[in-house]
């Protein structure tokens, strides 16, 4: 399992690893010691052991939903999610800023104002002048690494620089006073707020941005600062701002003086470090760690080991795509078999087995935040409907069936890797379906499956949202105006329909987000009953962490326990 | 002795030459963009372009190298956005996902794999040279067989499967050790020691069935010679002659041994700083090789590759030595 | 791998060649030369049969087995030992329920025929390119021990990595294995081949040869060869063991057999997660890999025993060392090629 570690993840959004989680389980008081009380105390060190070392620490840099657990501990944002246990933490709510934005009426124009008392770490005060070049220096090439949102929605700032090339700014950006900041965008944007809680929109003070050195100490504008920071993140150690305060934030609870997060280690280790829990791990949780098979399979029998489980839902679907432009994907019967023949069981047991990965027939993650609608276009059962594909590869001229090949990354731990291609091989061997495995390195995988050019015909791929919402999900992978010819591509089915197009542009220009959910559900079952992708699962997360920890919240929208909600004494 | 060691020295720069070329050479061939990585995949192409541009990839392959040597001669200058980075000579360049110098990104996890594999050396040269010499005063019996055979099990077990067992049994299961973690020798010795006692007896077990064997031949060989037989005839003891006289003979290759596979650990303990999470060279390789941060690949390839070849030419002298001494003797 | 060379120079003194039949005779009459064999042999003839073998146990490496495992404890083998039974004669493999037998001696298939192919590969290679730095001129020498230095300091592990990700997918990825541990690895060899060829030269009886005009590629094949075959095979037997691991190492990286191909390795790296959940699937191939680490290393220290009797006398008894003979040269423990020079 190291080489999980030894791998970057592919897919940014992924890496962020965020979540929610079940409320019950997750939030009664917790077990500590007999005789302490359930209420959680300022104060101690938490411990956090992860695999992903916290790296390129610049707010410009870093690709978090939601602002991050960790990078949330430093920097605020106009925006954050709201601190909750499952679907009430999909909400957004206002963060450094009064409300969640006051938009124009046709969602273009976005205007904040923000809250009495704001200090940095210094004791400076926090303008929106901040805000402003925080957002601007994080389109310098010499920072990049943010989502593509800021400069695919703000008008004019598709080939804008930076302010270290181009010190005029971007005119898309209008602060008239140090509490007002007006955004002004190119198109409709209704979930302008949700993009709002992203770490690009953290205060930076242009007098203290060192550029890329940046990093190494941040200026803090939320309850940390960053005291210690090793070989980029492997060893970060956070403590207390002082003149961060608790009556200027609704969201952090910051019970812990120190925050000490141990990264670059085996996913084993962690587990067993969390699970013996001796010491300062007692004190200690994980934000990207699953259990392991050693510990599911001690779950049964240790009930006090899994009172220390957190559940959560991060919103995201592994499938099977497919490029329809190549033979013999071009015939929808193909996909539609396909779809038959596919043995759920098998991939969610390679997924780690029914407790970290649901079944999944819908491509929306089962969430209403992002407009979940059940449906089920190619009713399969759980392990498949052999007979059914055989029929329809009939129907597509495939009597004596058919050898296709299935396309994924060599390295494992990652939803696109060989234990889940060798469970969709062995399940479609029962339809008559050859599959021939191509392995490609994770590099080379990644290149392949997002060039036009070189797209395999059928492959393992997986997408997960940068805000609960179906807009995200669905709009880039099934835009036609997002399909890109001259780089990394994400429409891979290629799919340039006007009627879904223009349903997208009307769904943006919803600022109610219940009421666009609606949409976005049905727009999903629509283009799922075109089997242009084959959903397989919606992973689940299972976490543990060491007794000493009281306070667990755990959102639908990052899916794993909030480090600013948690207290160790 | 002085044209050998300058021909030795010349040799050596042309080993690291090559080294590097031949890193450059396969990360042109390999797929990936390091751009589009250092971007985010999301990134448009627009973008990407830029960051290109800023990394100085979009050079010809050629330039970049002549760049990259022009660094080592003369050091260089980085754009920090807000500023100048000066690079000084010999520079390796500064990392395509941070902007932070290599050198100064290797001077900081050097001290890991140094005492990784310093103390993993002084184990299993104890290990190793132990049971050698036991099964050399024991040769022919069922009980050097059974340290043959031990020596043997620890050799043919990959070290990530020991080492993962070594954790589960000593700080999961009897919790008599901490979990490992690197602490500096200099900020806390005692926690350092603990924090490295399981990834150097993980090395140590892999590496002494070698040493064991090395050991026991080498002594045998010597127990043979005629000094050894006259002395044996002059009625000095067996365990005398052994721990005494043929055990220094063994100690020349075993040491030079030793000094050769310390070079060779300084990049390829892999596995094992990995598995206890310890942030040393060899991590930091595989890492940078995931995300094609060429100038990091290429300035570890070559420190590793210097460690190798320094290690094999202290290797090479302690032979020579040793020959003389031979010859005089 | 990279100082592995002292090992086996450490392991052989120079002495001619001793004629095949006879190094035969001297094995047969030793008892753990022979089991070691033996245990060659069966391993060998499992990874032959292997298809045979599983077929009369009624399964397949392939197969999942969704019903014997417990999906919700993350896909244990139900039942005791891993799923052990009259079925799946040693349980199936926890996660998939494919049959940890048929997996077992289908990967020895690919674990011996990455050992075997990539040792063959790196005494080619080593022998070679020794052969040709022994015998050529100066500055080929040079050239050719520079070459070495830089194939001993790559970052084999590392590069390895780099080098799956060049090669075009498509190709036989055993075949791939094989040359990359071989290509990467061959360096150890060249140095001891060298260093040999640099003391045999001196020998009255290739001196003979030289003087009396023979090609340095007559001299290799029909005086230097021979001679070389005692330490070159002793050698190999030292890195098979070593390549064997390799292979495990490389699949624990993520880049060993494609899927659903099965190889020790495969299944070595695959059970690290399931150390606790189910020690039976750890266990199965480590046995293996020790068995065929262990056999070749005796075999190999046999071998080396029949090709110089004298060293077995004297390894044996400790005592007697008869004379000097042919093979009085000093006892070369140095592999190394500088220190010659040196001297």
């Amino acid at each position: 399992m190291s080489r999980v570690l030894l791998v970057p993840r592919r897919l940014a959004a992924a890496a962020v690893t965020l979540a929610l989680a079940s409320g019950a389980a997750a939030c009664g008081p917790k077990s500590g010691s007999a005789g302490s009380d359930a209420q959680p105390h300022p104060g101690g060190t938490l411990t956090v052991l992860n695999q992903n070392p916290q790296n390129r620490f610049d707010p410009a840099r870093l690709y978090t939903s939601g602002g991050g657990n960790v990078p949330s501990l430093v920097f605020r944002t106009l925006t954050t999610r709201n601190r909750a246990d499952g679907a009430a933490g999909t909400k957004v709510v206002p963060d450094l800023a009064t409300d969640t934005g006051t938009p124009s009426a046709d969602a273009t124009v976005w205007t904040y104002h923000l809250r009495d008392g704001l200090k940095f770490e210094d004791g400076s005060p926090i303008t929106t002048a901040d805000i402003k070049y925080g957002i601007e220096r994080s389109f310098a090439p010499e920072l990049s690494g943010g989502a593509p949102y800021l400069r695919d929605w703000l008008a004019g700032a598709a080939d804008y620089q930076g302010p270290y090339q181009d010190k005029h700014g971007l005119d898309a950006i209008e602060t008239p006073d140090p509490k007002t900041i007006v955004f002004h965008l190119d198109k409709p944007e209704g979930d302008f707020p949700y993009l709002a809680t992203q770490t690009q929109f953290a205060p930076v003070p242009q007098a203290k941005d060192t550029g890329t050195k940046y990093q190494d100490h941040p200026v803090s504008s939320g309850p940390y600062q960053v005291v210690k920071n090793e070989n980029d993140g492997m060893r970060l150690v956070l403590q207390r701002n002082p003149d961060w305060t608790q009556e200027s934030d609704s969201q952090r609870r910051a019970y812990p003086d120190t925050i000490d997060v141990q990264a670059g280690l085996d996913p084993a280790v962690i587990n067993q470090r969390l699970s013996t829990g001796s010491g300062a791990d007692a004190a200690a949780v994980t934000t990207d760690t699953d259990l392991g098979p050693s510990e599911l399979a001690q779950l049964a029998g240790d009930g006090q080991l899994a009172s220390r489980v957190g559940t959560g839902h991060f919103g995201y679907v592994n499938y099977l795509a497919f490029n329809p432009k190549s033979k013999p994907f071009d015939n929808p019967k193909v996909r539609e078999a396909i779809a038959y023949a596919v043995n759920r069981t098998s991939v969610v047991n390679a997924a780690g087995g029914s407790s970290l990965a649901e079944a999944a027939t819908t491509y929306l993650p089962d969430q209403a935040a992002f407009g979940h609608t059940p449906y089920d276009p190619f009713p399969a059962g759980a392990t498949g409907n052999p007979d059914k594909a055989k029929e329809l590869l009939k129907e597509a001229g495939y009597p004596d069936g058919l050898t296709i090949t299935l396309t994924h990354s060599t390295s494992a731990g990652t939803g696109y890797g060989p234990n889940l291609a060798t469970a969709v091989q062995d399940g479609l061997k029962a339809a008559g379906i050859t599959v021939k495995l191509d392995g490609l390195e994770e590099n080379k995988y990644s290149q392949t499956i997002h060039t036009v050019s070189t797209e395999p015909g059928f492959f393992l791929s997986g997408w997960g949202a940068d805000w609960p919402s179906g807009g995200p999900f669905l709009a880039p992978i099934f835009d036609g105006r997002q399909i890109v010819t001259d780089g990394y591509n994400f429409n891979s089915a290629q799919l340039d329909d006007p009627s879904v197009n223009s349903e997208i542009d009307r769904i943006n220009k919803i600022t109610d987000h219940d009421t666009a959910a609606g949409h976005w559900g049905a727009l999903d079952r629509q283009i799922g009953a075109q089997a242009l992708t084959v959903p397989l699962f919606h992973p689940v997360y299972k976490r543990l962490y060491g007794k000493d920890i009281r306070n667990i919240v755990i959102s639908d929208w990052t899916g794993v326990l909030d480090i600013s909600q948690v207290a160790v004494k | 002795m002085r044209e050998y060691l300058i021909r030795r020295i010349l040799g050596m720069g042309g080993v690291l030459l090559a080294l590097s070329l031949i890193v450059y050479a396969v990360f042109y061939l390999a797929p990936g963009d390091p751009a589009q990585l250092a971007c985010g995949l999301k990134c448009s192409p627009a973008q990407v372009h830029q960051v290109r541009a800023q990394l100085g990839i979009d050079d010809p392959v050629h330039l970049q190298y002549a760049h990259f040597l022009q660094g080592i001669v003369t050091g260089r200058d980085f754009s920090t956005g807000t500023g100048v980075l000066h690079c000084p000579a010999p520079c390796l360049g500064v990392s395509y996902r941070t902007g932070e110098q290599v050198t100064g990104m290797i001077v900081d996890r050097l001290p890991v794999t140094a005492s990784l594999a310093l103390g993993a050396m002084a184990l299993w040269l104890t290990l190793g040279v132990g049971t050698g010499v036991l099964s050399a005063l024991r040769r022919g019996r069922w009980s050097e067989r059974l340290l043959t055979v031990l020596t043997l099990a620890g050799n043919s077990v990959p070290v990530f499967v020991i080492a993962l067992l070594l954790l589960m049994l000593f700080c999961a299961q009897l919790q008599w050790l901490p979990f490992p973690s690197y602490v500096g020798l200099g900020e806390d010795p005692q926690q350092w020691f603990w924090g490295l006692l399981l990834p150097w007896v993980s090395l140590a077990l892999v590496e002494s069935a070698k040493y064991a064997r090395l050991t026991r031949s080498s002594m045998l060989e010597t127990l043979a010679e005629d000094h050894i037989r006259t002395f044996r005839a002059y009625g000095v003891g067996e365990r005398q002659l052994v721990t005494r006289h043929a055990l220094r003979g063994a100690l020349t290759p075993v040491i030079a041994l030793s000094a050769m596979d310390l070079g060779t650990m300084f990049g390829s303990a892999v596995l094992t700083e990995s598995l206890f999470g310890l942030p040393g060279l060899g991590r930091l390789l595989v890492y940078s090789v995931n995300v094609i941060d060429l100038p990091v690949v290429v300035g570890l390839v070559m420190v590793t590759g210097f460690c190798v070849v320094l290690a094999n030419a202290v290797a090479d002298v302690l032979y020579a030595v040793a020959d003389r001494r031979v010859v005089l003797s | 791998m990279a100082a592995r060379e002292l090992l086996a120079a450490e392991a052989v003194t120079t002495f001619p060649a001793t004629g095949t039949r006879q190094v035969w005779r001297r094995l047969r009459t030793q008892r753990a030369a022979v089991a070691a064999g033996t245990v060659i042999v069966l391993l060998l003839l499992i990874a032959a049969a292997a298809p045979l073998l599983s077929a009369i146990e009624g399964q397949d490496p392939t197969t999942y087995h969704n019903d014997l495992i417990d999906s919700a404890s993350g896909g244990v083998p139900v039942g005791p030992f891993g799923g052990v039974g009259a079925e799946h004669w040693l349980g199936v493999e926890p996660g998939t329920g494919r049959d940890v037998f048929a997996r077992l001696v289908h990967g020895a298939r690919v674990s011996i025929l990455v050992a075997v192919g990539s040792t063959v590969v790196q005494v080619l290679l080593g022998v070679t390119v020794g052969l040709a730095a022994g015998l050529g001129n100066r500055l080929l020498d040079q050239l050719i021990s520079s070459t070495t230095d830089v194939m001993l300091a790559l970052p084999s592990l590392v590069f390895s990595i780099a080098l799956m990700a060049v090669v075009p997918s498509g190709f036989p990825r055993p075949l791939l294995l094989t040359l990359v541990i071989g290509l990467l690895g061959w360096g150890g060899t060249a140095r001891v081949v060298r260093a040999q060829t640099l003391t045999l030269k001196e020998l009255d009886y290739v001196a003979a040869a030289r003087l009396g005009g023979s090609s340095p590629w007559r001299i290799a094949r029909r005086e230097l060869l021979p001679s070389l075959a005692a330490p070159v095979i002793t050698y190999a037997a030292l890195l098979l063991p070593s390549n064997v691991v390799a292979e495990a190492g490389l699949s624990f990286l993520g880049v060993g057999v494609r899927p659903p191909t099965s190889s020790w390795g495969q299944m070595l790296s695959s059970a690290t997660t399931w150390f606790r959940a189910d020690p039976t699937y750890i266990l199965l191939p480590a046995v293996l890999l020790f068995a065929t680490v262990l056999a070749f290393t005796v075999l190999g220290d046999r071998v080396r025993i029949a090709l110089d009797p004298r060293a077995a006398s004297r390894l044996r008894v400790g005592v007697h060392r008869s004379g000097t003979g042919p093979g009085s040269a000093p006892p070369l423990r140095s592999g190394t090629p500088n220190s010659k020079e040196e001297a």
